[in-house]
């Protein structure tokens, strides 16, 4: 070897070394394939999850939990950032063939990754189509049609938008929840004062579409034309721009996604907004962090109720090896015992997923010692369902959204921004 | 020199035409072709022509993109090259404390785009930062600097500066001291103010270690990207969504890669049309130089 023979690296040999152990290494990697089974022959069961805080305790919890009941299956849980970021990072691993077996994904995102091929169908596996879930909250249920299609999202933490009230505010102001549009306005002017807003609500599809059902609309018709409500969606949009720039009793709030629920909660909590809306998710926060009792409330009605479902649905990706595929419907029937669905929503007010853990949790006395949960789960009653629509997501994130910031923000015309908004629905992307 | 062998040039230029090729012209190449396509990476792309182009031009997203990138960047340039300038000018005095200063100024520079964007979130943050309790002392009304459309930009500007403030006024200070002495005592004798030997003296030899810093921060303006993602997701009402964030947005936020390639090919086209002014106007400088 002529490095060794003159006792010294000479510089081609340096360049042929580096060469060869760079092309070993990229040799390595592209050959490189994940193994199945863990050093105890567990199966590995990969999870992507986007949970923080309390939910990412329980989530683990019941991890820990299944693990302790078997020990043929080992999760392996990874937070992959918020719910838009974890997607991101779900699509390009699926791309790449690289996804892991079990996910979970906003609703809104189902009937996209269906349409695309990417999910597993689940009627296949044992007991799956057997689990008693709650309509609403479940495939079945929260989208139109939903039970004819084949089995492919499993509700993980479920949720409706609701109205949180400070008690202490309402009851000195000798106030009650309001139940409609225009009590609503009534209680915000009422309530406004220099340095606390009445109405706080963050400026997002979510809880526009809540308004343009209560409505009367739909952002779909029957026949999947993005309407966006139509006369619905403009009152919907014109109520958020009267409460902030004639009434001034709301405040948008500042930053985008879940930046702008967070800023929602922490005004509530800090006594700037006197009565807002947020996720049910946010009950035991809420009721945990305030100084002041948390009354929640339906959200009022114009013509009618209507909420929209939120949280996300648990995935199985079709592309991960079988062994793995059937490791995570395992997990995932452990998952929606009454146990751990009762377990998960009493820890965080996620509303439970299946009928025994609603029964568990009634006999428990649970929505007897909490009543702002027994409001989530009778509000229910009131779900719009999502349609099956593969665009719902993308109009959701790419048209409607970023229009609805700029026309309550800059007060734009809200007839003008939805026509605009739907124009481009209609175009390919 | 000449080559002993035709092919020499070649070889000495092979592995960074590789690089480039590999790593540039073949991703441009990709991104063109797939801005002619709707494909968001899981199904079929389907073939739409131009579509994607005359859909961010007729939308008139394209133009504001355009347009706010351009005045943020204009910014930038403008505020890093003057507080730059003026730095250097300050504090080009020997001694520990001067020394002391120039290096805190510079250390913005070092600290990860990050880290700076967490903390001037907070320091701006309209109820409880520290921006907020200077203006109530001073009994001035409150400024939603990342909440309000018209002065978002002009936050992140103002944040995009004093991160790169150093590194001009570093730049600044060497090219202050190549400049001879000799110079401004043959200006002082002939009379010259302060003034009038930065006017006639000083400046005529920073002119290059200027351009090099104009084009420094113009890359920096561009490239903008970390701080628009912490400190205002490209909002509020998009007001903050320049070029690099709206790819990425389009990409990965909204499942539009062929949307996102059309962006991107704009983009690489604005970037020519930059570059190309710029060397002409560097031309046109040396050419004078040499008249």
């Amino acid at each position: 070897m002529s490095a060794s023979r003159a006792g010294r690296v000479t510089r081609r040999a340096f360049v042929a070394t580096a060469a060869g152990a760079s092309l070993a290494a990229l040799g390595g990697a592209v050959g490189c394939k994940r193994a199945l089974r863990d050093d105890r022959g567990r199966v590995r069961l990969r999870l992507w999850f986007s949970l923080g805080g309390r939910n990412r305790e329980v989530l683990l919890e019941i991890v820990k939990r299944f693990h302790a009941v078997q020990d043929e299956i080992h999760v392996e849980p990874v937070y992959q950032g918020d719910y838009f970021e974890s997607l991101a990072k779900l699509r390009t691993a699926i791309a790449a063939k690289a996804a892991p077996a079990l996910s979970h994904v906003v609703a809104e995102v189902v009937p996209y990754l269906a349409r695309a091929g990417t999910l597993e169908s689940l009627d296949g596996y044992p007991g799956m189509r057997e689990i008693p879930f709650v309509a609403p909250l479940a495939q079945s249920g929260a989208f139109r049609g939903g039970a004819d299609r084949p089995l492919q999202g499993i509700p993980l933490n479920r949720s409706t938008p609701l109205m949180y009230c400070n008690g202490d505010i309402f009851a000195k102001e000798g106030l009650r929840p309001p139940t409609t549009w225009k009590e609503m306005l009534d209680v915000a002017k009422a309530l406004t004062r220099p340095g606390r807003w009445g109405h706080e609500v963050p400026i997002s599809w979510w809880f526009w579409v809540a308004l343009v059902g209560q409505a009367g609309g739909t952002v779909f018709d029957e026949s999947g034309r993005a309407t966006l409500g139509d006369e619905a969606g403009i009152r919907a949009l014109k109520l958020w721009q009267d409460l902030v720039h004639r009434e001034k009793v709301m405040r948008p709030p500042p930053g985008r996604d879940y930046d702008a629920w967070n800023v929602v909660n922490q005004d509530f909590l800090g006594g700037r907004a006197a009565f807002i809306w947020t996720s049910t998710a946010y009950i035991r926060y809420l009721e945990d962090n305030a100084r002041f009792p948390v009354i929640a409330a339906p959200l009022p009605r114009d013509v009618r109720a209507s909420v929209p479902t939120g949280g996300t649905f648990f995935v199985v990706v079709k592309q991960a090896p079988d062994e793995e595929k059937a490791a995570a419907a395992r997990f995932l029937r452990f998952f929606c015992e009454a146990e751990q669905a009762a377990y998960l929503s009493t820890r965080t007010g996620y509303l439970p997923i299946t009928t025994p853990a609603v029964d568990r949790m009634r006999e428990d006395g649970f929505f007897t010692k909490h009543p702002n949960d027994a409001v989530a789960q009778a509000q229910l009653a009131s779900v719009d369902p999502w349609p099956w629509e593969p665009l719902l997501f993308r109009i959701e994130r790419d048209i409607v959204d970023p229009r609805l910031e700029e026309a309550v923000l800059l007060d734009r015309d809200a007839a003008g921004v939805l026509a605009e908004a739907r124009m481009l629905a209609a175009r390919p992307g | 020199m000449k080559p002993r062998a035709r092919i020499h040039p070649w070889l000495m230029l092979g592995p960074s035409l590789a690089a480039w090729t590999l790593f540039v012209f073949v991703p441009l190449g990709l991104a063109a072709y797939e801005s002619l396509f709707a494909w968001d990476m899981l199904t079929d792309p389907v073939y739409v022509g131009g579509a994607n182009y005359a859909a961010i031009a007729e939308s008139g997203e394209l133009w504001r993109i355009l347009g706010r990138t351009l005045g943020f960047s204009v910014l930038v340039v403008s505020g890093s090259m003057a507080l730059g300038l003026g730095l250097a000018l300050l504090l080009d005095r020997p001694g520990r404390f001067f020394a002391f200063v120039r290096g805190s100024i510079f250390s913005a520079y070092v600290v990860s785009w990050v880290a700076v964007a967490l903390l001037w979130v907070l320091l701006l943050d309209p109820d409880r930062g520290v921006a907020a309790s200077v203006l109530r002392v001073l009994h001035l009304p409150r400024v939603g600097f990342l909440t309000d459309p018209h002065a978002a930009l002009v936050t992140l500007a103002g944040v995009t500066i004093w991160k790169i403030t150093g590194y001009a006024m570093v730049v600044f200070l060497a090219g202050l001291r190549a400049v001879p002495q000799s110079l401004h005592e043959a200006a002082s004798l002939d009379g010259a103010n302060a003034l009038s030997r930065f006017r006639w003296v000083t400046w005529p030899l920073l002119k290059p270690t200027a351009a090099f810093v104009a084009t420094t921060s113009l890359i920096v303006s561009f490239q903008a990207f970390d701080v628009v993602r912490i400190m205002t997701g490209g909002g509020p009402a998009r007001a903050t969504t320049l070029f690099v964030y709206a790819i990425y947005e389009q990409v990965f936020m909204n499942l539009s890669v062929g949307r996102a390639s059309a962006l991107a090919v704009v983009y690489f086209l604005v970037l020519c049309v930059l570059a190309a002014a710029q060397l002409r106007a560097w031309r046109s400088q040396a050419v004078g130089r040499r008249a």
